[in-house]
């Protein structure tokens, strides 16, 4: 009895339950996608140099200000421990090309944190993809900047000092530019391994595959991210491959792959159960085709991607989780 | 690896979510009940679900263990003297769930004459309306902590089909083992009770679940029937102890309906719909207390855990200890204590004051430090959906909170707040620390006030 009276009665919380937790965390979940995503900007950083560092570190920087701003404005506690405004840079940085001018992605990085997250309320709040948005309104700002810098990867086969991607380019010159592209690859060379590993044109974060699903496979056995979306969304872009030119090259070409595992996953902005993942994936791939295909642009995911965000509270709606009742009906 | 997950699936469990928190039952399990009566206990009259008793005793009025002191007018759960002594107070004090109560002080003296309750001839042959009326005056509730009367429970309405009583030894809470130690060191009275209660409602059929963390208790349990021969009793009952997942919450009754039988209880519904009634263990020992000793419930087994107390126990204690005298009893606080809970880490409340006592619902006792307990500011929801694969009932967590958020809460009801029964494997699972189960509590709120306005 003795004992227990010298000890002071501790400041006692009080609260409903449950009182232990998973011990996961957003911050914990966000750090994990960042280092998801680090294999494919070594790889960058390998093919195109040091500038890829220094424009991915720019849109970082303008994400982390804008979301820092932000937070002070709206007078909430801070949120860039968390993570997200670091990863919503990442994101933004990979869809740009390496040769872009290294104070844009800053405005990008900007303009997309306060218009796309910080109007709509910050974290969780969002209907698009942060990073996405960043891109379209960079697209439409800086149109020959996004367009036209593209560097030559460090090695292999595909000659990209033309001011185009091989999509952009079989988008303007047809067959005509694929037989091109093709006859400069050397005999015994393949063209899809060279798309696989990386070795091609395009943005700092989208080239090579097979960085992608090593982030994307470290996610998966975390059990951050699962399969539905990302499958789905490739089901969707397959469909249409008939109706490309170049189907391989469409397959691999371009940012399908880090729009499908790292941007179509935002919880934010995609649904929360498996069927409407799954619709909301075919939805993405299949927009992605038609806009490649019969669309303006030789890319599509990202718009794919946006256009399906809308869809992403319906979707909810649509598909609920069943019920553990006798009949198993939503009420 | 292969293997583990092979004879993990292969054990029933329930269909749909759930979650697997650490279990720290290895702070208590191996520790056999010990004996703990303190030198006052003060008994809040309110100690079951439904409406609450009265108080019969008046100050410095003499008791004696077993005598009724407080009834519900007009029937009910009474509440018994736990100890033989003299009452020192009746007035207003703490209490667990409803803050303030009004609270019965016993100083206690025990004397010799102090009623043992001996074994009745003739137990086992009773009329079931006098087994009935023994278990409703014993004042026996559901010792699992819903704490819902025992007698109204077992009392079928004349169309109800029950053909199977399902006991329920999952004991799914983190830290609690006192329904552990239980079925090892009173085996025997845990099966004498459940075959009272299988003849009571007339089924021939009962089923023991027992998590899979648990194997040593279902091995005694299983011995046990076999040596007490169950099958030729007088009515034969066919007791079979069954091995579950090791998955939260394993314990509510709908989920282990379906993880032992597979039948879903339908919404709004009970298990008696699908023909199942369940009891937890403890609760088949006060009923074989009630019928074969006539013992009213006077004391319970409970945990006193967590990395805040010097040393765990698994303690019997007369109703109505307070947890003053347990922290004493424990050896006192170890390291920074942040939370104090009665029940188990999911479902447990907090309680403010040491002076709250132990009510005939209270499983366990807990000290928390800051590093077993989470106490962080909360975050927006990031619609990661953890909350909705976690819960077992179907529901959506996450979206009620965004519509209590937005002030909203009379809209929550299509995402299930109906069916949600607290059991915070939503909470658990978030990411973003919300505190999904409180949001669910105040949106029922809503609309228990609104549908009272309504009237």
């Amino acid at each position: 009895m003795s004992e227990a009276e010298v000890t002071p009665t501790p400041t006692l919380h009080l609260s409903s339950g449950p009182h232990i937790a998973s011990g996961r965390t957003t911050a914990q979940i966000m750090w994990m996608v960042n280092l998801a995503l680090l294999p494919a900007l070594l790889w960058a950083w390998a093919v195109f140099g040091w500038v890829v560092l220094a424009i991915t570190l720019s849109s970082i920087l303008g994400c982390v200000v804008a979301e820092y701003a932000v937070c002070r404005i709206a007078k909430n506690v801070s949120t860039l421990p968390d993570g997200s405004a670091v990863c919503s840079g990442l994101l933004l940085a990979y869809t740009l090309p390496p040769g872009i001018p290294i104070w844009m992605p800053f405005i990008g990085g900007m303009l997309a944190l306060i218009f796309t997250k910080g109007i709509f309320g910050g974290l969780g709040y969002n209907i698009f993809n942060v990073a996405l948005v960043g891109r379209a309104m960079m697209m439409a700002t800086f149109p020959v900047e996004m367009t036209t810098r593209w560097l030559t990867p460090a090695f292999g086969n595909v000659d990209a000092v033309s001011a185009a991607t091989v999509l952009a380019q079989i988008k303007l010159g047809g067959q005509e530019a694929l037989a091109k592209i093709l006859a400069a690859v050397p005999d015994g060379g393949q063209l899809w391994f060279d798309f696989f590993l990386g070795m091609r044109a395009g943005s700092i974060g989208e080239v090579s595959v097979v960085m992608i699903l090593l982030g994307a496979a470290f996610l998966l056995w975390k059990g951050i991210i699962k399969l539905y979306i990302p499958l789905s969304i490739l089901v969707g872009v397959a469909l249409m491959a008939p109706f490309s030119p170049a189907p391989e090259i469409y397959m691999l070409g371009g940012g399908i792959w880090l729009g499908a595992f790292f941007m179509a996953t935002d919880y934010v902005t995609s649904p929360t159960m498996p069927r409407g993942q799954i619709i909301f994936g075919l939805g993405i791939g299949l927009l992605t085709g038609i806009i490649r295909n019969w669309g303006g642009y030789p890319e599509g995911i990202c718009y794919a991607i946006m256009l399906m965000n809308i869809l992403t509270p319906a979707l909810n709606d649509w598909f609920r989780p069943k019920r553990l009742t006798a009949d198993g009906a939503p009420s | 690896m292969s293997l583990l997950s092979w004879s993990k699936s292969a054990l029933p469990t329930f269909s749909r979510g759930g979650i697997h928190p650490d279990e720290h039952k290895e702070l208590t399990e191996n520790l056999p009940i010990e004996d703990f009566i303190p030198t006052s206990v003060s008994l809040p009259v309110s100690q079951s679900l439904g409406p609450s008793a009265e108080p019969l005793v008046v100050k410095a009025a003499k008791v004696k263990r077993g005598d009724v002191i407080a009834t519900v007018p007009g029937g009910g759960v009474s509440l018994h003297a736990p100890v033989s002594g003299i009452i020192k107070n009746v007035q207003t004090g703490p209490h667990a769930s409803l803050v303030y109560d009004t609270v019965i002080t016993i100083q206690a003296k025990p004397g010799e004459d102090d009623p043992q309750f001996p074994e009745q001839a003739g137990w086992q042959a009773l009329p079931v309306a006098q087994m009935l009326e023994r278990i409703r005056d014993a004042g026996v509730v559901g010792l699992g902590g819903a704490a819902f009367p025992t007698y109204r429970k077992l009392t079928l309405p004349k169309d109800a089909k029950v053909d199977t009583l399902v006991i329920n030894g999952s004991e799914c809470e983190p830290y609690l083992t006192c329904d552990y130690r239980l079925m090892l060191e009173e085996s025997e009275k845990v099966v004498l009770g459940s075959w009272l209660i299988s003849k009571i409602i007339g089924v021939k059929n009962c089923v023991i679940g027992v998590e899979d963390n648990k194997q040593p208790a279902a091995e005694k349990m299983r011995q046990t029937i076999a040596e007490l021969g169950l099958d030729k009793m007088d009515p034969p009952v066919k007791m079979t102890v069954v091995v579950t997942q090791t998955r939260y919450p394993q314990g509510s009754e709908k989920q282990l309906v379906q993880s032992l039988t597979g039948r879903l209880v339908p919404k709004g519904g009970l298990p008696m719909h699908v023909g199942i009634v369940v009891q937890n263990v403890a609760t088949a020992i006060a009923c074989l207390e009630a019928i074969r000793n006539g013992k009213p419930v006077l004391e319970r087994v409970l945990t006193v855990s967590g990395l805040g107390i010097k040393t765990p126990k698994n303690l019997r204690v007369p109703i109505g200890t307070s947890v003053e005298d347990l922290l004493a009893y424990c050896g006192g606080y170890s390291g920074e204590v942040v939370k104090i809970l009665l029940g188990g880490p999911m479902m447990g409340r907090t309680i403010a004051d040491l002076g709250v006592s132990v009510t005939k619902g209270s499983s366990g006792l807990l000290f928390l430090t800051a590093a077993e307990t989470s106490i962080t500011r909360y975050q927006p929801c990031i619609s990661c959906g953890e909350c909705i694969d976690a819960c077992p009932m179907g529901l959506e967590p996450n979206r009620v909170s965004q519509y209590m958020e937005a002030g909203r809460p009379l809209e929550t009801e299509q995402f299930g707040i109906r069916e949600c029964f607290e059991c915070g494997c939503c909470s658990w699972s978030c990411p973003s620390h919300r505190p999904l189960v409180q949001f669910m509590q105040v949106a029922k709120a809503a609309y228990r006030r609104h549908e009272r306005k309504a009237k």
